[in-house]
This record gives C-alpha cells, sequence and structure tokens, in this order.
C-alpha cells in the first residue's frame, strides 16, 4: 500500500513536531498581540505533548504518534511582571519567537529530506 | 480555519488595536492646549482600553485570543489650573483651566505604542519566513 510509505515513525513524528511549531507560533502571536491587556496570562503548547511525543517516539509506533494532537495551554510557569496581572515579557517573548523559526525551517528540512529520499530510492534519480 | 500565515489574526487586531492608541495619542497632544471644546470646556486626556477577546471557535478548537479596543475613556483628573489673567477663558481670579494632558506621559505611551506595534511587525515576518519554508516542502 502506498501509505504505507508515509507511515514511518520517523517521517509522522517530523509532521507532528511541525504542527506543533507552527501552533506554538499563534501562541505566541497571541501573546505578544496581548502584550499590554490588563490581566492576560501567556498561553504556550501544553507541556503533556513533549512527554507524550518521546514517549511515543520511544515506543515507535506510528499509529500512537499519529493520533496525538498538540494543543495551547495558559502558561503555568509565568509570573505577572506588572500590577496588573499580565504575565507576558516581551524580550523572552521575542526569543521564543525566533526560537520557533528556527525549530520551524529544522522540522520543514527534515519533512523535505524525508520526501527527497523517497524519492530516491522510487526514481534512482537525484533531482 | 486554514491561515497560510501562522497568528495572522492576533497580530492584525493587535496592529490595529496599537494603530487606535497611537491616533488617540496624537488627539491629546493636538488637544494639550484645548481649554475650549465641543461641550465648552476644557478637553479631557482620553485613554485606550484594550482586551483579549477570543476568536470564534472552529471545529470546537481553542484557538489563541485575539486582542481588541474594549473602549475610549475620558481621564477623569481636573484640568491643571493656570494664572493667565488675559486668556479669554480666565475665570474671575485670572486662573485658566488647561486640558488634563501630561505631554511627558503621552510621548512615553506614544513610544511604548509603537514598539508594541514593532513587536508585532516582526511576528509578520517570523510567520511570513515560516509560510514561504512550508510552501518549499518536497523542493529539492
Amino acid at each position: 500500500m502506498i501509505s504505507a510509505l508515509f507511515n514511518q515513525p520517523d517521517y509522522v513524528a517530523a509532521k507532528k513536531s511541525l504542527d506543533a511549531v507552527v501552533l506554538r507560533q499563534e501562541a505566541i502571536a497571541s501573546n505578544i498581540a496581548n502584550l499590554e491587556t490588563p490581566g492576560y496570562k501567556r498561553i504556550d503548547l501544553a507541556p503533556a505533548f513533549r512527554t507524550e511525543l518521546e514517549r511515543a517516539c520511544a515506543g515507535g509506533n506510528a499509529q500512537q504518534i499519529a493520533s496525538l494532537k498538540p494543543a495551547l495551554a495558559p502558561d503555568a510557569a509565568a509570573v505577572a511582571q506588572s500590577r496588573d496581572g499580565n504575565t507576558v515579557n516581551l524580550e523572552s517573548e521575542m526569543m521564543q519567537l525566533n526560537q520557533n523559526a528556527v525549530a520551524n525551517t529544522l522540522e520543514t528540512q527534515l519533512v523535505s529530506t524525508m520526501l527527497y529520499r523517497l524519492k530516491l530510492a522510487i526514481t534512482g534519480k537525484s533531482s | 480555519m486554514v491561515q497560510i500565515l501562522s497568528g495572522i489574526q492576533s497580530t492584525a487586531a493587535a496592529l490595529n488595536a496599537e494603530r487606535t492608541r497611537i491616533d488617540v495619542i496624537s488627539e491629546n497632544i493636538a488637544n494639550a492646549n484645548t481649554t475650549r471644546g465641543l461641550d465648552g470646556k476644557p478637553y479631557q486626556r482620553q485613554i485606550v482600553v484594550f482586551e483579549s477577546a477570543l476568536q470564534q471557535a472552529v471545529n470546537n478548537q481553542t484557538e489563541p485570543p485575539t486582542l481588541r479596543v474594549a473602549r475610549i475613556e475620558k481621564d477623569t483628573r481636573p484640568p491643571q489650573m493656570v494664572y493667565e489673567p488675559g486668556h479669554p477663558d480666565a475665570d474671575a481670579h485670572g486662573m485658566v483651566a488647561m486640558p488634563n494632558v501630561d505631554i511627558h506621559e503621552e510621548m512615553a505611551d506614544m513610544i511604548s505604542a509603537s514598539r508594541a506595534f514593532e513587536a508585532n511587525l516582526a511576528v509578520v515576518k517570523n510567520a511570513r519566513a515560516m509560510a514561504l519554508q512550508a510552501l518549499s516542502i518536497g523542493k529539492h
């Protein structure tokens, strides 16, 4: 079956990580948008996703990896630095934004390279 | 909802809100010496109040909140009384009620608003780079 080609655990895990990076970008965009909203609590990727992904990857079961769903949750560790109760810190947010951009480059190249290898194996031609 | 640029709704809303804030600040600065407004009273400083807003939930998925201008309120601090007997709006003691606009406060607010605007532009730039990378998946 053709679907077996795209069901390797590595490939599925790379796709899931890419999903998580895109979702995280939305969270950071929202945090920076609400930089000065009184009482706003910063959101981020729910930490459970990373541990679950790691566990599923260790198991090597593609179905289990594919069933994971990254989700957003309020960041419980963030503390308010001003009296209005807003927990967003611009500097750390910009840093995470850039980290996320690098992570995105990594994940897209990973997915790309995997597809390229598959193509190479099928056609035997490099281009 | 599928977005090419991830998080663009929050960012666009924030750019819009910060623009409103800058508009209100410029109105405050422009009217720093208006002793007689439309209601015959000295101009009152205006403040923009932000609030985060939930996007319409699609497929029961929680979307990150955006930003909107909740309301524009008047600063209720009393006007500054300045002694200027020759002024047409001076009272019997020669005191003129000047607007409660503090130019230093406004300048600081303006810088903070334009920095927030810049931060959101940086997010757009980043989202754009991410979208371009996503489009290049499979090209080698």
